[in-house]
């Protein structure tokens, strides 16, 4: 589990950090360093991919620091660039860290998601394995991997889709033409409805569902605009999915905790979070250059609960994480 | 009787449902609205809105509504003398919003008003569930920890001990709470006694059937 990451000259993260927790909802305006903060776990994947190299890093370019939650905690990781873009150089302290082997495996299994409901309505042929894609386009070969080789986790995965959605009473996958699949829900009537007729929402729920049930979750999830096509009652089910990872004790999971980064734009989904404002990372932007602030951090957080719910507070400006206004 | 529910959970309605019959000794018609809240103070604002709504476009004839108290003033006796209104009690104030909101209304409905019923879980409704299996939690135990400056316990604290996590799913918040109220229900005095914020609630509950409207 990442602890934090520092950031210097990287983008719009000119010089901040940020403690990372079990579980981070970050939120800001756009162009506010959100992105980028999940670009850096991505670069971080990339290259703990590599054999580590003799290398000089050219001074002056963007560089960011990572640190470790036990049992890595003696690890330190320092990501190079030559520019915003190219960050080709990772350094590890202490070198030769006993730890690094271990580390390197964990941070391999990074994954990001910008779930797209086109994508997630695809045909696809089985997947290898339930590692879900960047976009979602492998969702029914996913499922029927699961479906397959996983027979627990997709029987699990289906009952609470049709407890979030009871209009529904089947989720089921079906071989095309060509070695690929199509997902078809089944209406309590009996009526069939096929992936391209799916609501977005639907199609964005089945995508979490994936990532929440998932037999072999990575270390870290990181996953945009994670309230894209919810509908805002459904929110409290879409962050308690996402606790599932974080927090699988809680659902009395025996296994090791998912270190999730999400970020929204929906003060619905942060009111949620009044129990656990630790959980959330406020992008504060300034002019070209962004901030990262804990919630939990604000010395008057408790008086200012007491006056009105995190998402109002949020979208007043009193929190900030808004656009700037000339 | 036909009686909504105006709540921020559906788990939080159903526990409402289940206290409700358990006062009435016998189950009301639950209109299902779905009526929700996002907690304090958005159930202030959207509870004028709610009974107008109700008053109106429905035959309901009753509305509960039940918040948490959290950190604020906890309603007393006191507030209850005529003419008295504590503007920090969230009991005082939901109770405002209604008097001020029916008082406007025209009957409807072949009725003059809809009946309210107003709870306050001091300070949250996972406090409530522990009635009777945990002898610290109550509502005076809360009030002379907030008079002291040394609460007895947090809001996580009490979902722990409900729920064995602070980060419940809804399933098992429901599963819980139901299996909490098989206890609560038989015996709901108890809880009136532990909470004058439930009191309240089932003084009303019971007064619905005496009231000439």
């Amino acid at each position: 589990m990442i602890a934090s990451v520092a950031f210097k000259n990287f983008k719009a993260l000119r010089g901040t950090s940020l403690v990372l927790s079990a579980f981070n909802l970050v939120i800001g305006p756009n162009g506010s360093g959100k992105t980028s903060l999940i670009q850096a776990l991505l670069r971080l994947r990339s290259l703990a991919k590599l054999p580590l190299a003799d290398g000089v890093q050219k001074p002056g370019g963007p560089e960011i620091e990572f640190r470790f939650a036990v049992p890595h905690d003696a690890v330190q990781v320092r990501l190079g660039c030559i520019s915003e873009n190219v960050c080709d150089f990772l350094h590890v302290t202490p070198p030769g860290a006993a730890g690094w082997p271990a580390l390197q495996t964990e941070l391999r299994s990074i994954r990001s998601y910008l779930l797209d409901h086109d994508a997630l309505a695809e045909f696809a042929p089985p997947a290898p394995n339930s590692a879900l894609s960047l976009h979602g386009e492998n969702l029914v070969g996913v499922l029927a991997y699961l479906q397959a080789h996983q027979p627990d986790a997709f029987r699990a995965l289906s009952a609470e889709l049709i407890r979030l959605l009871p209009e529904f009473r089947q989720l089921t996958v079906e071989p095309r033409e060509g070695g690929v699949m199509e997902l078809v829900m089944i209406l309590n009537d009996g009526s069939r409805v096929t992936a391209d007729n799916l609501s977005q929402g639907t199609l964005y729920l089945l995508g979490i569902l994936v990532l929440a049930f998932d037999p072999a979750p990575p270390a870290v999830l990181c996953i945009e605009e994670i309230d894209r096509g919810i509908h805002p009652r459904m929110l409290r089910e879409v962050r308690d999915l996402l606790y599932r990872l974080s927090y699988p004790a809680s659902f009395g999971l025996p296994r090791p905790p998912t270190q999730v980064i999400a970020t929204t734009h929906s003060p619905y989904l942060l009111d949620l979070f009044r129990d656990h404002p630790e959980e959330i990372v406020i992008s504060q932007k300034q002019g070209t250059e962004a901030k990262f602030e804990r919630l939990s951090d604000r010395a008057d957080l408790a008086e200012l609960m007491q006056e009105g719910s995190l998402g109002d507070m949020w979208f007043s400006g009193i929190l900030g994480g808004v656009p700037e206004e000339r | 009787m036909k009686v909504a529910l105006l709540s921020e959970s559906p788990a939080d309605e159903a526990v409402l449902k289940i206290l409700v019959e358990a006062v009435l000794e016998a189950p009301p018609h639950f209109v299902g609205l779905g009526l929700r809240a996002r907690g304090w103070p958005n159930v202030m604002q959207v509870l004028p809105a709610v009974i107008r709504h109700l008053h109106f476009n429905t035959d309901t004839d009753a509305l509960v509504v039940s918040c948490d108290s959290d950190e604020s003033i906890v309603h007393t006796a006191a507030h209850d003398a005529p003419g008295y209104f504590h503007p920090h009690c969230r009991m005082c104030l939901l109770r405002g919003v209604f008097r001020r909101t029916v008082k406007k209304l025209p009957p409807a409905h072949g009725r003059t008003r809809v009946l309210r019923a107003v709870g306050v879980a001091v300070p949250a409704l996972e406090a409530w569930l522990l009635c009777g299996r945990d002898q610290s939690v109550s509502e005076e135990a809360w009030t002379m920890g907030q008079e002291r400056g040394q609460l007895p316990f947090t809001r996580a604290e009490l979902k722990w001990r409900v729920y064995g996590t602070d980060r419940p799913s809804l399933p098992h918040e429901i599963r819980c709470a139901h299996h909490e109220l098989e206890r609560i229900r038989r015996n709901p005095r108890r809880l009136e006694h532990d909470f004058p914020g439930f009191a309240a609630l089932a003084r009303e509950v019971r007064e619905w059937s005496q009231i000439n409207r």
